[in-house]
């Protein structure tokens, strides 16, 4: 069985932030939440600068689903880790979990106490009916569903974001740093982030 | 004058710090996971300004890119919020069973004091309507954030959904309320201070001279009231956002774990208060309550409230 992952090639990014507006744009994200975001370091500094778009890495051992006190988690077989919105009661312990800041809280009520969780669904949905107008209102649309990669990855006009199954998106950042002349065997940013503490 | 030997006079504090060192060895030698030498670098940094959670300078160019885009040291503290969580969902009912046990071993002990009254119309003003106000609200607000706070710890038995999200945004809101409630009361923990004894004001805010064992609740009270508004007030206004999340998230997870220990230490002492004035002194609740005792209630239990109350002309 395929296991897709997200990839950010850092040396293809140039911080555009088109990722950033298409899956905002794609699922009517409210403001105050980014399912995904893009980071730039050493900025300004000529040959220096890089930048990473980042989002749910869809961990195969997710400690969001092991820390969840409702059990609001689940991971689909392709393994897009994936929650339940109806069960969700805002506690934030997934975002104390998550390695890499993925779950979002958006502000709720005349308090503007935080609401429930959002992330990244690799636009693959959620629990309710497939395409169904409830399933696309919590959760945006299911590209996946669609026979549709993500829509950051399809809007990278520069292809430094990949999405797809894991063993493909491997060869291809396999690839890129054979040709650059890099020491293949790191694994993209993220991608050992969690495991290697283990 | 009677003189008391160190012991007789510290016993209560000299028993619960024995009993806090005995459970914290047992917990950091066998149960957490956490990286006791980063947590205590962090806490000097941060209590200079610096709240990163970045100890020292990258060393290579994927260590800044990981600190910019996912905030630093992962493993160091994150291990012990999920182990702890968990922890708390399945085996916060063992911490309860000891400390009920710890009281009803006190209760077969000590019994119940039940003072002899024969002129219940005689009575004393003891606590004043602003003091039992004060200590109502408490009662009701702590009542209420322990019950929303353990609707959040065991969520997985009510399985989420609207109504826990109700309680948990209620949780929120009281403790912010309950900062001001735990603020008072702190004042009063702070009037039997020794060095303040002199002090008028807070010497007769609450009449009495406090037992060292009463004195405890107190202070862990104010000790740990005070860890748990500060993280509880900083934890909801750093709300969760994509673009400071690196440069927060460590400082987060540290007050998040400060509130897990500041709730599960305080329980232990509302537990104690709540045998204190419920179950080991018949007519203390209904006193406070009323606000008035019977003389002969504070003649038989509380000799020393009676004094006090006496030199104000309040009795």
């Amino acid at each position: 069985m395929s296991r897709m992952k997200f990839y950010c090639d850092d040396y293809r990014c140039v911080d555009c932030n088109g990722c950033v507006v298409a899956c905002k744009e794609a699922h009517e994200i409210p403001v105050g939440v980014n399912r995904r975001r893009v980071i730039t370091i050493n900025e300004g500094i000529e040959g220096k600068q890089k930048s990473l778009s980042v989002a749910c890495m869809h961990c195969s051992d997710a400690p969001c689903q092991k820390v969840c006190p409702t059990d609001c988690f689940y991971i689909r077989k392709d393994g897009i880790v994936l929650h339940d919105k109806e069960k969700c009661i805002g506690c934030g312990y997934c975002l104390y979990a998550c390695p890499f800041g993925a779950p979002q809280f958006g502000h709720e009520g005349i308090f503007g106490v935080k609401g429930v969780m959002d992330k990244c669904t690799f636009c693959a949905g959620g629990p309710d009916e497939t395409l169904s107008e409830t399933e696309f209102e919590h959760y945006g649309q299911n590209r996946i569903a669609e026979g549709k990669i993500p829509m950051c990855a399809s809007m990278c006009a520069t292809k430094a974001l990949i999405a797809g199954d894991a063993a493909e998106v491997d060869k291809i950042y396999e690839y890129r740093t054979a040709k650059r002349g890099e020491n293949t065997s790191l694994k993209p940013y993220g991608w050992e982030a969690y495991n290697n503490g283990k | 004058m009677e003189s008391k030997t160190f012991w007789e006079c510290n016993k209560a504090y000299i028993l619960t710090a024995l009993g806090l060192v005995l459970v914290g060895f047992v917990f950091v030698k066998y149960l957490m996971i956490m990286d006791w030498g980063y947590l205590i670098q962090f806490t000097l940094h941060a209590m200079l300004g610096d709240t990163s959670g970045v100890m020292s300078a990258p060393t290579s160019e994927l260590q800044q890119m990981m600190n910019a885009a996912f905030g630093p040291a992962y493993n160091t503290v994150a291990p012990e919020i999920i182990r702890a969580s968990n922890e708390r969902q399945e085996f916060i009912w063992y911490v309860f069973f000891a400390e009920i046990l710890i009281f009803v071993l006190l209760y077969i002990k000590n019994g119940r004091v039940n003072p002899t009254i024969t002129k219940p119309n005689d009575t004393v003003q003891v606590f004043t309507s602003f003091q039992r106000a004060v200590i109502w609200l408490n009662i009701g607000m702590i009542s209420v954030l322990v019950l929303t706070g353990f609707n959040i710890t065991w969520s997985l038995r009510s399985e989420g959904g609207d109504l826990p999200r109700l309680l948990r945004e209620f949780h929120e809101l009281t403790g912010l309320a309950w900062i001001g409630v735990w603020l008072i009361f702190t004042i009063i923990a702070a009037k039997d201070m020794k060095g303040w004894r002199s002090n008028s004001t807070f010497r007769h805010f609450l009449p009495g001279s406090y037992k060292p064992s009463k004195r405890v609740i107190w202070f862990f009270y104010a000790v740990m009231g005070a860890g748990l508004c500060f993280s509880g007030a900083m934890i909801i206004t750093l709300h969760p956002s994509s673009l400071t999340h690196a440069d927060v998230i460590q400082f987060r997870r540290v007050l998040l774990y400060l509130h897990f220990g500041a709730s599960v230490l305080i329980m232990f002492f509302i537990l104690d208060f709540v045998y204190a004035s419920a179950i080991s002194v018949k007519g203390y609740l209904k006193g406070l309550w009323t606000g008035t005792y019977p003389r002969e209630y504070l003649e038989q239990v509380a000799p020393d409230v009676l004094e006090d109350l006496k030199k104000v002309g309040r009795a």
